[in-house]
């Protein structure tokens, strides 16, 4: 009897002891969390943009908190070295979102209250990464720069769990798990810029800056985070970053450079020309830059990148990830510099392009993208405020400025096109798209209002009037306005605008101008009357 | 003692008397005499407006309540906004349960305005036509008469004209007439019915603004006295317009760059409508100083009774065929030009359109539709590319103007159109590389294709990829796709009425 209770006490702990190992297997490696102390610090920035509807005055202050991880570039021996960086020193790297437009970064470690002052050393606000610097060695005491290791995906990994901190106080730091839900290509919109990201589930503590790990090792930085989710940039990405900051002129990262849709059905691609069920992609338009560029053509068919045969839908056979969007060679696979080939079906026969992976740029284009530590342009002219329509200006419509700012203004974004008038029509389409050109992109000039002044009255009700010419001389850009104002005609200087605006004409008196711009400038106390 | 006290009671009596006096005579002023009243009648509309979205549908039947009156030969006057759309009018007298059939004999949609037919001869039977006054003067009182909704009997409401200038005619949606303010209650539902001043009609009460306190609007005489003479032939011609676009001159020096000689008013033409009545007599950097005699300030305002309303007053009192004299400030002198008064020229697209049928036409399961105000107003229809084709191409590039801008609206899925049943507002420049004009046009060229065609291709200046169908399959599918989605007829290209049928 009493040999059948110990045998059967050893079964029942044998079997505890099966499922518990088992469950520990099953379980990812929670990761120590320590080695993070010394790897990333806590950031609190304050930051005051522009307000684009009065381009000499700043908006309310705001403050953000968030992380930076403690980094050090890579060597990187391909080009000319930046002076403002060194591969010896430690820097932070953290969003752009976090420092845009920062009046002052403050950065402090785990345990210690005493805040120090970053500054910004370079900044990719279209891939939302920026690189600080702390001058007081201070600062740096024991803190280490993080190994970085590629992120795994679940089907080549037992560990499906991912981590990242939680900082419940400046003193407490603890862990948050999430998993890894897809492996995506993001569109960040105020750049209109495609960049692979990580998109998690579970880790919504987290914030900006936050580093991200994965089998006690980090493998990349939380980008944002909110409402039991959240984006993340991976490893090889943020080294690329790291690698680009150490050259000068920074470049951005790998980017595609067209716009694609998907053949709807076989009449169309029958009507371009390519073979029944031929996989592929239809270039509906090239950019100013970015990865073929220079030898796509709008109504191209792509259907090989490099070795990688597209589908229908634009994705390709990732080796980590399986079937992405091809955007994701540009994750580890293609890198800025390298050498690709294109194959394409264009007026129905197939060519090969050669061609070399480039970045994705700001410039280009006809409405520029949101842009952060600029100051706005603009120009004043007896009260009349031109500036350059931007998205940024657009934006201060508020939320939903897609809906509520002008419609005209907004078919310009759109479209990516200038005015189009009779007999001139300066779109952007005849810009010349090629690297080597030397010539912007035409842009909107607007006078965004009239600052009253008995110079312009009953030219009040004037806002974000389209200008066409001053002095008979085409406007194309936000400095062509003050050097047409060096040509009156006769005794005065002519504005016309483009119909659809309250009014199409205005004049202003020479011989009063001058004083005009005095009285302006001293009534409404504005800085300067010109910021080009 | 006594003698104060006798002093006292006479004062006392003698003021009892005159306010008693007062009061009798300022009733009788205000008492409206019962013919008034009489002639006033409710007007119940059941309407049925067509679905701009699904153009081959209608929407639900509702109903809609206003206001009329009885004028001479029998017409009863009322708003074109309260019987639009209708399927069955119902005139209902002062307190009576007894509904009368009536039918719409006139209709204005760009000065909303109607004129109404009771079938039933009873029913004018001991009625009297109200006479119609002219434009009040301001500060004076008036009252409104109508059945607001609130309540089913006759409502009488009272205020002062607060303003006359011109304002946007809500009903059509473009158009810019003279209008009457006034604080006198103007409701939903009063719409229609009589604005009285000393017992005779000096308005027609059509609409309020919800922003504001107080405000009601009501179309004056002159404007209804236009509409009656436009309809005399039996058929309604419109208001005319100028077909000039201005801006002020109220800024000195602009009118020195012009030297404009002192003292002078005017304003300043800044673009000639193509096809209207100025076009090829006006140009642009013309200032008009004169209309009819009526000197235009630098604010573009004429003196009218003891108003300053904008020019345009003097065309639209008058009829399509009428001559109107300006005189025009051009190159340094002064130039006195006769022009004869047109219809707007640009197309009944840029008003709302009321009592038609929308065209359509449906080819491979794409819904074509000419580009209207109706439609561009619907929910998510505002976009960039939309409001350009409907707005500005008109002003940015006139001759790129097309007789109307055809716009695939949205797709039937079917087997031919796999990959497109997402697709929406797709505007259409072109078939198979030729121009599109209208939705017509684009019916005969679908019509007139050859049958070996393989494609039909439709492109579009707001679009990088073609639309492109097999032909073939289009046509062979065409009878499956009606049928499918319920729809009668594949296409109405020429304009028909949308009107009661009874």
């Amino acid at each position: 009897m009493r040999k059948k209770h110990l045998l059967f006490s050893f079964m029942g702990c044998s079997l505890f002891g099966t499922i518990f190992l088992f469950t520990c297997a099953l379980q990812a490696k929670s990761p120590e969390i320590k080695p993070w102390f010394h790897q990333a610090v806590l950031l609190k920035t304050y930051q005051q943009s522009y307000d684009w509807r009065i381009p000499w005055e700043k908006r309310d202050i705001r403050t953000q908190t968030g992380m930076a991880i403690v980094v050090r570039l890579p060597q990187s021996s391909k080009s000319k070295v930046s002076e403002s960086v060194d591969s010896q020193t430690l820097y932070l790297l953290t969003t752009a979102e976090m420092v845009a437009d920062a009046t002052l970064i403050e950065a402090t470690r785990k345990g210690i209250r005493k805040p120090f002052q970053a500054k910004l050393v370079v900044m990719d606000y279209a891939a939302n990464l920026a690189l600080l610097q702390i001058e007081k060695a201070k600062f740096w005491g024991n803190l280490s720069p993080v190994e970085w290791a590629p992120v795994k995906s679940r089907t080549n990994s037992d560990a499906n769990n991912i981590y990242t901190l939680k900082i419940k106080s400046q003193d407490e730091w603890d862990m948050e798990s999430g998993i890894i839900d897809r492996m995506a290509v993001g569109h960040r919109e105020v750049s209109d810029a495609w960049f692979p990201l990580l998109k998690l589930r579970g880790v919504s503590q987290s914030g900006q800056g936050y580093p991200l790990l994965q089998d006690n090792e980090t493998v990349g930085m939380i980008l944002e985070a909110g409402g039991g989710e959240a984006k993340a940039m991976q490893a090889e990405m943020l080294l690329e970053f790291l690698r680009h900051a150490s050259n000068e002129p920074y470049r951005s990262l790998a980017h595609r450079g067209f716009i694609w849709q998907r053949l709807p059905q076989g009449s169309t691609a029958d009507y371009f020309q390519i073979p029944s069920g031929k996989p592929g992609i239809w270039v509906s338009r090239v950019l100013p830059y970015g990865t073929g560029s220079d030898v796509l053509i709008h109504g191209d068919y792509l259907t090989k990148i490099g070795k990688w045969t597209l589908s229908h839908d634009g994705k390709v056979k990732h080796p980590e990830w399986g079937l992405s969007l091809f955007d994701l060679l540009f994750l580890d696979q293609l890198k800025v510099g390298d050498s690709v080939v294109l194959e394409v079906i264009r007026a129905g026969k197939p060519i090969v392009l050669k061609t070399k992976v480039s970045a994705y740029e700001e410039d280009g284009r006809t409405v520029p993208l949101k842009r952060v530590g600029h100051s706005p342009r603009y120009v004043i002219q007896g009260g009349f405020l031109f500036q350059e329509l931007t998205l940024n200006y657009l934006r201060m419509w508020g939320a939903n400025w897609r809906t509520r700012a002008p419609i005209r203004l907004r078919l310009f974004l759109e479209q990516n096109k200038t005015v189009m008038i009779d007999g001139k029509n300066k779109t952007s389409d005849s810009y010349s798209a090629t690297k080597d050109s030397t010539e912007l992109p035409p842009r909107i000039v607007l006078v965004t209002q009239v600052i009253p002044d008995p110079l312009n009255i009953g030219y009040q009700e004037l806002s974000n009037a389209i200008v066409l010419q001053v002095n008979g001389r085409y406007i194309n850009r936000l400095k062509d306005v003050p050097d047409a104002f060096l040509y009156p005609q006769d005794d005065f200087h002519r504005i016309d605008f483009l119909p659809g605006a309250e009014r199409l004409s205005v004049v202003l008196p020479v011989a009063e101008l001058e004083k005009s711009n005095r009285r302006i400038k001293n009534n409404f106390r504005i800085p300067k009357l010109q910021a080009l | 003692m006594f003698r104060f006290q006798q002093i006292y009671l006479f004062s006392f009596i003698y003021f009892l008397y005159a306010g008693v006096i007062c009061l009798t005579v300022t009733t009788i002023a205000l008492a409206a005499p019962d013919h008034i009243e009489k002639s006033v009648f409710r007007i119940t509309n059941y309407q049925q407006s067509p679905d701009w979205k699904s153009p081959w549908k209608m929407k639900p039947t509702s109903r809609g309540q206003g206001s009329g009156f009885l004028i001479h030969g029998g017409w009863i006057l009322t708003n074109a906004h309260v019987v639009s759309d209708s399927r069955m009018l119902l005139v209902n007298k002062i307190s009576s349960p007894k509904p009368f059939l009536a039918d719409v004999a006139a209709i204005a949609h760009d000065s909303d305005l109607a004129l109404l037919k009771v079938r039933d001869p009873e029913f004018y039977k001991d009625l009297r036509p109200l006479e119609f006054g002219g434009i009040p003067e301001l500060r004076s009182r008036v009252r409104a008469y109508g059945y607001p909704i609130g309540g089913h009997e006759l409502s009488r409401t009272e205020g002062v004209v607060s303003r006359i200038e011109f304002g946007t005619y809500v009903h059509p949606g473009i158009d810019s007439h003279l209008l009457v303010q006034t604080d006198s209650a103007i409701n939903p539902g009063n719409s229609g019915g009589p604005v009285t001043q000393s017992g005779q009609v000096i308005g027609v009460a059509f609409q309020s603004n919800l922003r504001l306190n107080d405000v009601g609007y009501f179309i004056p005489v002159p404007l209804i006295n236009r509409f009656l003479a436009d309809i005399k032939d039996g058929h309604y011609a419109g208001v005319p317009e100028i077909g000039v676009e201005t801006s002020s001159l109220v800024n000195k020096y602009y009118r020195q760059y012009l030297r404009l000689p002192e003292n002078t008013g005017g304003i300043l033409v800044e673009r000639i409508v193509p096809q209207s009545s100025a076009d090829g007599i006006i140009f642009t950097g013309d200032v008009l100083t004169k209309i009819e005699n009526l000197q235009i300030d630098a604010a573009g305002m004429v003196r009218y009774g003891e108003q300053q309303v904008t020019f345009y007053i003097e065309a639209e009192n008058r009829q399509i065929g009428d001559s109107l004299t300006l005189q025009v400030w051009r190159k340094g002198k002064f130039q006195n030009l006769t022009l004869i008064l047109k219809a707007p020229p640009f197309g009944a697209e840029m008003r709302n359109s009321y009592d038609k049928i929308p065209e359509y036409l449906i080819f491979g399961g794409l819904v074509f539709i000419a580009l209207n105000r109706n439609y561009i107003h619907s929910p998510g229809n505002v976009t960039p590319p939309l409001a350009y084709e409907h707005w500005y191409r008109e002003v940015e590039r006139p001759h790129t103007r097309r007789e109307q801008t055809v716009i695939i609206a949205r797709v039937l899925p079917t087997p031919v159109n796999s990959g497109y049943a997402n697709l929406h507002n797709f505007v259409v420049d072109s078939l198979n590389g030729k121009p599109v004009r209208s939705l017509a046009h684009l019916d005969k060229m679908l019509k007139k294709m050859p049958p070996e065609m393989r494609q039909v291709v439709f492109a579009s200046e707001w679009q990088n990829m073609p639309l492109v169908l097999d032909y073939k399959k289009s046509v062979e599918q065409q009878k499956s796709v009606l049928e499918r989605y319920g729809i009668l007829a594949n296409h109405n290209t020429s304009p028909k009425k949308n009107r009661n049928l009874q």
